[in-house]
């Protein structure tokens, strides 16, 4: 009986607390050091040696590169199929330069599925809005792109 | 035509009748919104949380959306269910529980109630007659989940309108009469509320009143965690919106029927009648809320024999205690 009281007495108190919830869409919570969003993609680091299309458990990443005047092989392809990929990680551990990385971003809902599949404009739009670095040697800015970039350009 | 109750039939009587009628069946639509709204808003804040709060300012107009989405629902009917009668039981499950509005004194005026003799007799006989409605709507479904909430919903609503009318017989053992404005009245003349005398009546009255309306504690026959959503399972749009609608009006009745018996109704001071009807009534519901944050719910072998062992006992010797004490005084 006196506990019945006790539990309404813990219930009332809550009310004057201050709330917990997050405003969502306005205001994000801050994410951990190593959360696993979707990728970035450095075009200038990327030597096309295929470990993170072959390690992709879903094999989410198509890539094609070609080897320029100088021996160096460079990048001419690299989309990631967002439908398919279950964002573990595993490509940005076995990168040896750290091309593809993993940023805080997660919110990629579409009507449809084919603007799912991302393209290396997209990714490398996505590198440089979290590296806030100057595009280097890549023709492509964000003029190009902007169709594809979404609110992130 | 404001005073229809107390002159013979006449076309102009009647029409104050329907008009009545009319204006308890919006204002009580309007009030089922905002116990909606309310009661996610109180549970929210019991639970750390803001509740409803994108839709309008403050999310008042959450519960209209909610309505407004259940209306555009496609209306199934599943293929084997009988359907004459899976149509019927949301209005029986309903219309009581608009009809039992006709004897609660909102007022000091009492333009919207029926000064009925046998007023809490009505109440109480009125709302037994949902249950046939939610039994109906279990049994028409042709779903062994839905029959199985719905004979739990039966047998608990049952065995705990026993409890609720004898709580109620030790107001009418002191006050004399069955007819509830002058209940109210007579709470107004001696100001004393009955829940000082009649304290037991009133926690028995607590307790099946939250049990009769099937909410947490007592919420068996809708338990998620067991069955798939008690008796309206197979129910969608329309039909699911006039079970809550019934439900909800339920929960402002009894809580309107709790504030008249125990709390002098629309009598106190400084303020308005309605305003003091309006803020007890409130009280009651902010009550139901409140369990509901706090009481996880009963076992479900405990909730008959706590109603027959427990509250009936309690309920009788309240009724002895009220006529022994009216005897002897």
């Amino acid at each position: 009986m006196f506990g019945f009281l006790k539990g309404l007495g813990v219930t009332l108190s809550q009310i004057p607390k201050k709330k917990v919830t997050l405003q969502y869409p306005e205001e994000k919570p801050q994410w951990p050091e190593r959360f696993r969003g979707i990728h970035q993609f450095n075009i200038d680091t990327c030597i096309v040696c295929h470990q993170c299309a072959r390690i992709c458990p879903t094999s989410c990443i198509s890539l094609s590169g070609h080897r320029d005047e100088n021996k160096k092989m460079r990048i001419d392809t690299y989309d990631i199929a967002f439908e398919i990929c279950i964002l573990c990680g595993l490509c940005t551990e076995v990168c040896p330069t750290e091309a593809i990385q993993m940023t805080d971003r997660f919110e990629l809902a579409e009507y449809n599925r084919d603007d799912l599949y991302k393209n290396m404009e997209w990714l490398y739009q996505n590198h440089l809005f979290y590296t806030k670095s100057e595009p280097t040697a890549v023709a492509e800015t964000a003029e190009d792109t902007a169709g594809k970039v979404g609110d992130k350009a | 035509m404001l005073h229809w109750q107390d002159q013979p039939l006449s076309l102009s009587t009647f029409l104050g009748m329907v008009i009545g009628a009319v204006v308890v069946l919006g204002f009580i639509l309007f009030v089922v919104m905002y116990l909606i709204y309310f009661e996610r808003k109180v549970i929210g804040w019991m639970q750390n949380r803001i509740g409803p709060n994108r839709v309008g300012p403050l999310g008042l107009l959450q519960s209209l959306a909610d309505v407004l989405k259940l209306l555009l629902k496609e209306d199934v009917i599943p293929a084997a269910a009988d359907r004459s009668l899976f149509m019927l039981a949301p209005i029986i499950a309903f219309a009581p529980s608009f009809m039992v509005l006709a004897v609660i004194p909102f007022s000091a005026t009492h333009v919207f109630t029926a000064g009925l003799n046998v007023g809490v007799l009505y109440y109480i006989a009125l709302s037994s007659m949902t249950i046939i409605g939610v039994v109906l709507g279990g049994w028409a479904s042709n779903n062994k989940y839905s029959l199985i909430g719905g004979m739990r919903s039966g047998a608990q609503m049952v065995s705990y309108e026993i409890p609720l009318g004898m709580s109620l017989i030790g107001v009418v053992l002191m006050d004399g009469s069955l007819n509830l404005n002058q209940i109210v009245e007579q709470q107004h003349a001696s100001h004393l509320w009955n829940i000082i005398p009649q304290i037991l009546g009133f926690c028995v009255f607590l307790i099946s009143a939250v049990a009769e309306l099937n909410r947490t504690p007592f919420d068996l026959p809708e338990a998620e965690s067991e069955l798939v959503a008690g008796y309206h399972t197979e129910y969608t749009g329309f039909r699911f919106a006039f079970f809550m609608l019934a439900e909800y009006v339920y929960v402002f009745a009894m809580s309107a029927l709790g504030a008249t018996m125990f709390l002098g109704g629309w009598s106190g001071p400084f303020l308005p009648g309605w305003l003091w009807f309006g803020i007890k009534t409130c009280v009651f519901i902010f009550f139901m809320y409140w369990i509901r944050a706090t009481m996880p719910r009963i076992r479900g072998d405990q909730l008959m024999s706590f109603s027959w062992k427990v509250l009936m006992p309690l309920a009788i010797l309240n009724i002895v205690i009220t006529a022994i004490v009216k005897v002897l005084l």
